[in-house]
């Protein structure tokens, strides 16, 4: 039964690895394969001698690490109050309203966000001047050590809500017999919570947070790109927009490429590592 | 069950026949469709045909012969385009089309051509322009030695050869600094040469109006335009636009200024601006919507920028103009240098951009039908026709053969719409044409535009009040004459893909990008010391082997010139 998923995944995601010896090239898109000058390991080096380097990869994982710790905590947390409601209509509007900005494109996303932070008139400013916490509008997007902040809280707004839905998922596949149970017994709502909820979705959320850490090199682009310029650029600056300045806008195709098979090496060994503490740990794993 | 199973494999064969034929039917299709076409003389009527061309820029999709230019240009050849523009980032699709290796039959791209040059796209012309283009020859020839490849090919016909007697726009439609009329009304219509003086009517009108909301200065920076923001200590210090470099008059010798003195003395100026209070900081996070959302609003009192850029909030500031009569929020563009005895060169000396034009791609179906369509483009006729439409209709003639266009014909061929169907929006640019400045051997000026009764004749009251205020005829009178610059301008010098050369600039852009800001926004006891710091950073990226590039490919490109 599975020989045919097996040929399409040997066609379509392991032949294309193929590609990476580009990497090791001066490639030119229309000379063929054959045809191309070698390099060796030059972009390469010209990616990991550069001075940015580090500072790309440093902006990479923080703003993944960000990502990742608020993701899970504030789509938890979002998730068990949502499973504590008792009014359906209530939670349809809630559950509604939270994953809508899901649905928006990071560009007009980014208006937005860069709109309500902006320092005439962006309503941020406004209630805060208003509330009286500060006397001069602040030039939020200005400010490097202010940019992680504003990447977390946006990415939370926007996907918070579509985040919940595997949580609230994994919730109903817990048995109500045993909160019945922990109510005879005398649990409390939060007791009840602590001992049955998470307890009910550990596993979900430990594969979830294996699969994550896999990915904690892909923070995606368009945010960061949409939302920095050259005042914050110390703090925006993630490999993403690196390979895109120095690889592709250039037509140097190969260092995108090696840029690529470094992330890709990366995350195999995080997702790795990650597993495998799960199973020392005797949780449950993803493989 | 067999039989059931027979049935169902006899489906899937037919479901896979039928996607390999729809695959590869492009091919077999074109090559139908393409009539033969060997024979120049054939003067029958030739069978009606269809290209596709693809412009990179954004715009809306239509077929040539659905405007009114593009039915006579069918009726003249039976060809029609489809105009595909572009949708997105133009270097994804260009890539996608490279990828594939399948392009539309024309191709206009913009900073991608290099891309689409060095991957073979574009067919060379030279053969079928000695066969089939004596018009193309005639208009092009003597730029021959400048459009010519490394191979001696022609792959690609710009949109800047002039025909004729060389005239300089009427109005500014390139970079000036703006300032907004009522300073000017206010200060009894002086004349500002200088950056000081510049700055000191924005200062006092500013003292005067306290309390109304005003931006005195602002600037453009985002992404793809921060040049808005570098440009301007080479235009103050009396230099045209040849991008992050300055030539030498005398020896011809490229140079970046961006460590040079007048970039500092530019940005110590919007140092102090900001300190008074007067610079808009939210110049630098604000994106292109925003800042022209601030200049249409009619509060900002001036700034630099090339008009092509603000184009669109000019427009909206003369809308209420025209209904108001009061012209109190409109700008006007002031050459401004540094010193009282500069020179100023903001007007383009003629010239020829060679990096941009329109090419037939190794897909087209019938090189030689495009061609002649070219070549039928690039008669005196079809010149008017394209740029000043039809007579009594989009322009009228008086007694002594001069073109000029009534006010209601200003008006008309001034509204989009009527520019998408009449096909102005499609023809005067992006096709093989004589270029911008050009004129006709009866004097009359090729665009519309740089015609003089034109220009006087779109001047509503409020902008003859201050011409004569002024006492100019047209607002680029103001300006000096461009001194000649055969190398002009070398933005348009080609840098190998992922060169060193290439690399530096965008190390340049990057370093700008973070210092600039932070150089205006400083504190005036700090600047100095973040100058230095940013010197420092400056001369370790390898600046001195990018200006010797460019002032060989400048030598070369004056050597081409002149036919060496």
């Amino acid at each position: 039964m599975s020989v045919p998923f097996l040929i399409w995944l040997i066609i379509f995601k392991y032949l294309p690895l193929w590609g990476w010896t580009i990497a090791f090239q001066d490639y030119k898109p229309a000379k063929g394969m054959f045809d191309q000058a070698w390099a060796g390991l030059k972009h390469f080096k010209f990616l990991f001698q550069d001075e940015h380097f580090v500072r790309v990869m440093r902006n990479t994982l923080a703003m993944s690490f960000i990502n990742l710790v608020l993701g899970f905590v504030t789509a938890i947390t979002l998730a068990i109050l949502l499973n504590e409601l008792r009014k359906v209509a209530f939670k349809r509007v809630v559950q509604t309203i939270s994953y809508l900005p899901h649905f928006i494109s990071w560009v007009v996303a980014s208006s937005i966000i860069s709109t309500a932070l902006s320092a005439d008139g962006g309503i941020i400013n406004d209630v805060l001047m208003w509330l009286g916490l500060i006397k001069e509008p602040i030039l939020w997007l200005g400010e490097g050590k202010y940019f992680w902040g504003i990447l977390g809280v946006s990415e939370v707004w926007k996907n918070v809500g579509w985040n919940t839905i595997i949580y609230l998922a994994a919730m109903t596949s817990i048995d109500p017999s045993q909160y019945e149970a922990a109510e005879i017994d005398g649990a409390g709502r939060f007791q009840r919570i602590w001992n049955i909820t998470l307890p009910g979705i550990k596993s979900v959320v430990i594969i979830l947070l294996i699969m994550n850490i896999g990915n904690l090199l892909e923070t995606g682009f368009e945010p960061q790109y949409l939302l920095g310029n050259g005042m914050n650029v110390d703090y925006s600056e993630n490999l993403d927009i690196f390979v895109l300045k120095y690889g592709i806008q250039m037509g140097n195709f190969s260092l995108s490429i090696a840029a690529g098979m470094f992330k890709t090496v990366v995350s195999f060994i995080l997702l790795f590592t990650a597993n495998n503490i799960a199973k020392r740990l005797g949780e449950d794993r993803l493989f | 069950m067999i039989k059931r199973r027979f049935w169902l494999s006899c489906l899937t064969i037919i479901m896979l026949a039928s996607l390999l034929s729809a695959c590869s039917g492009g091919k077999g299709n074109s090559k139908a469709v393409s009539p033969s076409t060997g024979d120049a003389s054939q003067e029958e009527k030739l069978d009606k045909v269809t290209f596709t061309y693809f412009n990179a820029v954004a715009g809306k999709d239509i077929n040539t012969n659905e405007t009114k230019i593009g039915k006579i240009f069918e009726d003249q050849t039976g060809v029609n385009f489809k105009i595909e523009h572009l949708v997105g980032d133009e270097n994804t699709k260009v890539g996608t089309f490279i990828a594939s290796n399948s392009y539309p039959d024309v191709l206009v791209p913009g900073g991608s051509i290099d891309k689409l040059l060095s991957s073979g796209s574009f067919i060379p012309l030279n053969d079928l322009i000695e066969e089939y283009g004596p018009n193309i020859k005639r208009v092009y020839e003597p730029y021959y030695n400048l459009m010519k490849a490394e191979d001696g090919n022609i792959y690609f016909l710009p949109m800047s050869a002039v025909v004729g007697e060389y005239i300089s726009a009427p109005n500014i439609e390139q970079g000036a600094f703006w300032i907004q009329r009522r300073v000017l009304k206010e200060a009894g219509y002086p004349n500002i040469k200088t950056f000081d003086d510049y700055l000191n009517l924005i200062r006092e009108y500013m003292k005067k109006h306290p309390g109304e909301d005003l931006t005195g200065y602002i600037a453009l920076t985002t992404q793809d335009q921060f040049f808005a923001l570098t440009n301007p200590p080479m235009h103050l210090a009396g230099y045209p636009n040849d991008g992050g470099v300055i030539i030498d008059m005398e020896t011809h010798a490229a140079s970046d200024y961006g460590n040079d003195e007048i970039t500092k003395r530019y940005l110590q100026e919007l140092n102090k601006l900001n300190a008074e209070g007067l610079f808009d900081k939210s110049s630098f996070v604000d994106n292109r919507d925003q800042y022209l959302a601030k200049i249409a609003s009619g509060k900002v009192l001036g700034f630099f920028d090339y008009r092509w850029q603000v184009g669109q909030a000019m427009n909206n500031l003369r809308e209420v103009t025209q209904q108001t009569g009061n012209d109190d929020l409109e700008y006007m563009a002031l050459p401004i240098v540094f010193d009282e005895n500069t020179k100023d060169q903001y007007l383009d000396p003629p010239s020829f951009v060679n990096n941009r034009g329109v090419g037939i791609s190794v897909s087209a179906k019938d090189p030689v039908r495009i061609i002649k369509y070219f070549n039928n483009l690039l008669t005196d006729e079809n010149q008017i026709l394209s740029n000043w439409g039809l007579e009594g209709e989009t322009y009228s003639v008086d007694e002594n053969g001069r073109f000029y266009r009534t006010e209601e014909q200003i008006k008309q061929t001034n509204t989009e719409s009527f520019r998408e169907s009449f096909g102005f929006k499609y023809f005067e640019y992006n096709w093989p044409r004589y270029g911008n400045g050009s004129t006709l051997p009866d004097g009359n000026s090729v665009g519309a535009g740089r015609q003089p009764e034109v220009a006087q004749m779109s001047y509503t009251e409020a902008d003859k009040k201050l011409l004569e205020a002024y006492d100019i005829q047209s607002f680029s009178q103001l300006f000096a004459a461009p001194d000649e610059r055969p190398w002009y301008p070398a933005w348009s010098i080609q840098i190998e893909q992922g060169s060193p050369a290439q690399i530096f600039t965008q190390k340049k852009s990057d370093l700008q990008r973070k210092y600039f800001p932070r150089l205006v926004l400083a504190s005036p006891a700090e600047f100095d010391k973040i100058w230095d710091e940013y010197v420092k950073e400056f001369n370790k990226l390898g600046v001195k082997d990018y200006e010797q590039l460019i002032t060989d490919e400048v030598a070369k490109k004056i050597d081409l010139i002149q036919g060496k």
